[in-house]
């Protein structure tokens, strides 16, 4: 305890060195909390803008469907599907959906594009789809023709809300399949090229004209707890017709996951090259303001004291700095993380922009996960309390005489 | 004398076979188009098409003018009655009387399934090209037919990397066409079965297609030619946009 005492008492002593200390240590401290809640934030942010403006949180397809699309490999008996999503706990709601590539044409100049056959109630729980509608209406029907299309689509096209245009496709039974559509409503997600491809028809209206009755690409399922995305699809996969297989986003999605990932990576190499400068900042720092005291050392030790009792000493005030700063940067950095997770930090020159996209996308919430706090407040301790070792260790290696006559 | 005779028609014999050995794999090509197309063309064909789930049958007639023209009408079921085809160098549109729209076919979906058939809409516009698109090398010969195989020309647009052609020695047309993509996979064997006199000229009557994708296991087209005139006047017409919604009914 007495080396608390001494190590209290050399704090006040040096004041100006400890408050450099401290304000050094907790600006770091706060700005490790809050660059990790707003990388994790807005990759959350951009996972979730990507799953629920249209894949969903879990897919039901035939078990080969995602690496062979193909109208051989369909859901072949959706009602079935749908009893078995019924029958498991925890979904919000769930729809099929008919995916095809079709020749859109609004003149003789023909665009290849997907024409999906969708619930049109059901998806707005299920996607974004409706929220992101720019212009017309959000068609509510499901048996007539009325469409609903992607703006880059409607651009190349050429054509607007009220006006026609035709489809001719492969049926599901790999007949021939044409018929005119009216743009009903447009839609813009942001997604370039999901917007350039995408258009909807209501899946009565789909089903009969391509032949797809009780016929499905997949099944879109919302989970009551999207976290809990991947055990909703294991109990799915216990009910399902072994044809058919249920997976979640982390799955269906894998490219984007990773692609978070590799950016948290390089977000965390950005981080420790800016630590190991803070790191050699401290430890000179500290490496000055020891040697200034080494005369004191000195006394220290002619008057009997053990060079571990220094020792003790030194890391003693070296620990309780470090605390205070971290425990000090670190409710910065977590008050800084909770006022940008209520309120998210909004790129003002672009949100216009996203605003046409019905997708807030320009807004970042920060995470607010008080484990990962104490993670980078840890962090920083060690790191601190390391950073005074080597001029601590080195000062008291010195002999009495030695660091007496230390100017 | 008769000795001296007998060696002189020995002598042609032997040229005239050694001619025949040294025709170049291209000329067995040219002829095989040539054959194969005619000057003119009219056709009535009934297309089967298998696949794992549906067994679809669709007639159709078929107007063409060498490689380059072709107009082809659907005439049953009756959902795709009046469904046209005009074919044009290597352009390619398609009128649907249902939405009474026509619609140029673009670059982009030429790979895409010909009315859900195993043949693509690039079958339809390049097939005759083969002797412009490839280079032909003959690989082998008996006394039925030609193994020729052709290599895509670098700079050649085409889809198959490589084809591999029996072509018979009868009638100079093919048998059996192997279709390889760019990375040596088989992708389909095209079979010519039946060959039978359409007044002066012989003609495979049935076209088998069997796509080789493991995906595609189950699926095959059959071509039936019910009925063939060649080298008949046709009327210019049919090679017009117009005649797409004309000739549709």
């Amino acid at each position: 305890m007495i080396f608390i005492h001494f190590a209290l008492r050399n704090i006040r002593a040096y004041a100006a060195r400890s408050l450099v200390t401290i304000l050094l240590l907790s600006l770091t401290t706060a700005m490790l909390v809050f660059a990790t809640a707003f990388m994790d934030g807005s990759h959350d942010k951009m996972l979730s803008n990507a799953v629920e403006i249209y894949p969903g949180y879990i897919q039901i397809t035939h078990r080969d469907f995602r690496a062979k699309p193909s109208l051989d490999r369909l859901i072949f008996d959706v009602e079935a599907v749908a009893r078995a999503v019924e029958a498991t706990p925890g979904i919000a709601a769930a729809a099929p959906r008919f995916e095809t590539f079709v020749l859109f044409a609004a003149d003789e100049k023909a665009v290849g594009g997907m024409l999906s056959g969708v619930d049109f109630a059901a998806e707005r729980r299920l996607s974004r789809l409706a929220s992101s509608r720019t212009a017309g209406l959000y068609p509510e029907e499901d048996d007539s023709n009325q469409l609903y299309l992607g703006y880059e689509l409607a651009r190349r096209l050429q054509v607007e809300v009220g006006e026609q245009l035709a489809f001719v496709g492969t049926g599901a039974d790999y007949s021939f399949a044409a018929d005119n559509l009216v743009v009903a409503g447009i839609f813009r997600t942001g997604l370039f090229d999901f917007d350039a491809t995408a258009a909807f028809v209501g899946k009565d209206y789909f089903d009969r004209v391509m032949a797809a009755a009780n016929y499905a690409s997949h099944f879109i399922v919302l989970p009551e707890d999207p976290r809990a995305a991947d055990q909703v699809a294991a109990a799915l996969n216990d009910r399902l017709d072994s044809d058919y297989v249920a997976e979640s986003w982390r799955t269906t999605m894998e490219g984007l996951v990773q692609a978070m990932l590799v950016d948290s990576i390089f977000g965390y190499l950005t981080l420790a090259v800016i630590f190991i400068v803070i790191f050699f900042v401290v430890l000179i720092y500290t490496w000055l303001t020891v040697f200034a005291r080494m005369r004191e050392i000195g006394v220290l030790r002619a008057l009997g004291t053990r060079p571990g009792q220094i020792l003790q000493m030194l890391l003693a005030e070296s620990v309780l700095l470090a605390l205070v700063s971290v425990v000090l940067g670190g409710l910065i950095g977590a008050g800084l993380a909770w006022y940008f997770y209520l309120h998210p930090i909004t790129l003002a020159m672009s949100e216009e922009v996203f605003k046409q996209y019905g997708l807030a996308a320009s807004s970042m919430p920060t995470t607010f996960a008080p484990l990962l706090i104490l993670r980078d407040m840890a962090v920083m301790f060690v790191l601190a309390v390391l950073s005074t070792l080597y001029p601590i260790i080195k000062a008291n290696r010195l002999r009495p005489m030695e660091a007496m006559h230390h100017v | 004398m008769i000795h001296s005779k007998t060696l002189l028609v020995a002598l042609c014999l032997l040229l005239l076979s050694s001619t025949a050995q040294a025709l170049p794999a291209e000329d067995i090509i040219k002829r095989v188009e040539d054959n194969l197309n005619g000057e003119t063309a009219y056709l009535q064909l009934t297309m089967v098409v298998q696949t794992k789930r549906s067994k679809r049958t669709m007639k159709m007639e078929s107007w063409s003018k060498g490689a380059k023209k072709s107009f082809i009408r659907i005439t049953y079921p009756g959902k795709d009655q009046g469904i046209t085809f005009l074919k044009i160098e290597n352009a390619m549109w398609q009128y649907v009387p249902r939405i009474e729209r026509t619609i140029k076919i673009p670059a982009s979906m030429m790979l895409q399934s010909w009315m859900g058939s195993d043949f693509t809409n690039d079958d339809l516009v390049r097939e005759s090209s083969i002797s412009e698109d490839y280079l032909a090398e003959l690989q082998g010969e008996d006394e039925t037919g030609y193994l020729i195989d052709l290599q895509a020309r670098e700079e050649a647009p085409v889809v198959w990397g490589r084809i591999r052609m029996h072509v018979s020695r009868n009638y100079y047309l093919p048998t059996t066409v192997r279709y390889y993509d760019e990375d040596g996979q088989l992708v389909r064997i095209l079979e010519y079965l039946e060959v039978q006199r359409y007044g002066e000229r012989f003609y495979p009557s049935r076209w088998l297609m069997l796509p080789q994708s493991p995906d595609k296991a189950g699926h095959q087209t059959e071509v039936i030619i019910e009925d063939a005139v060649f080298d008949e006047e046709i009327d210019e017409a049919y090679f017009s946009k117009r005649a797409l919604k004309r000739f549709s009914q």
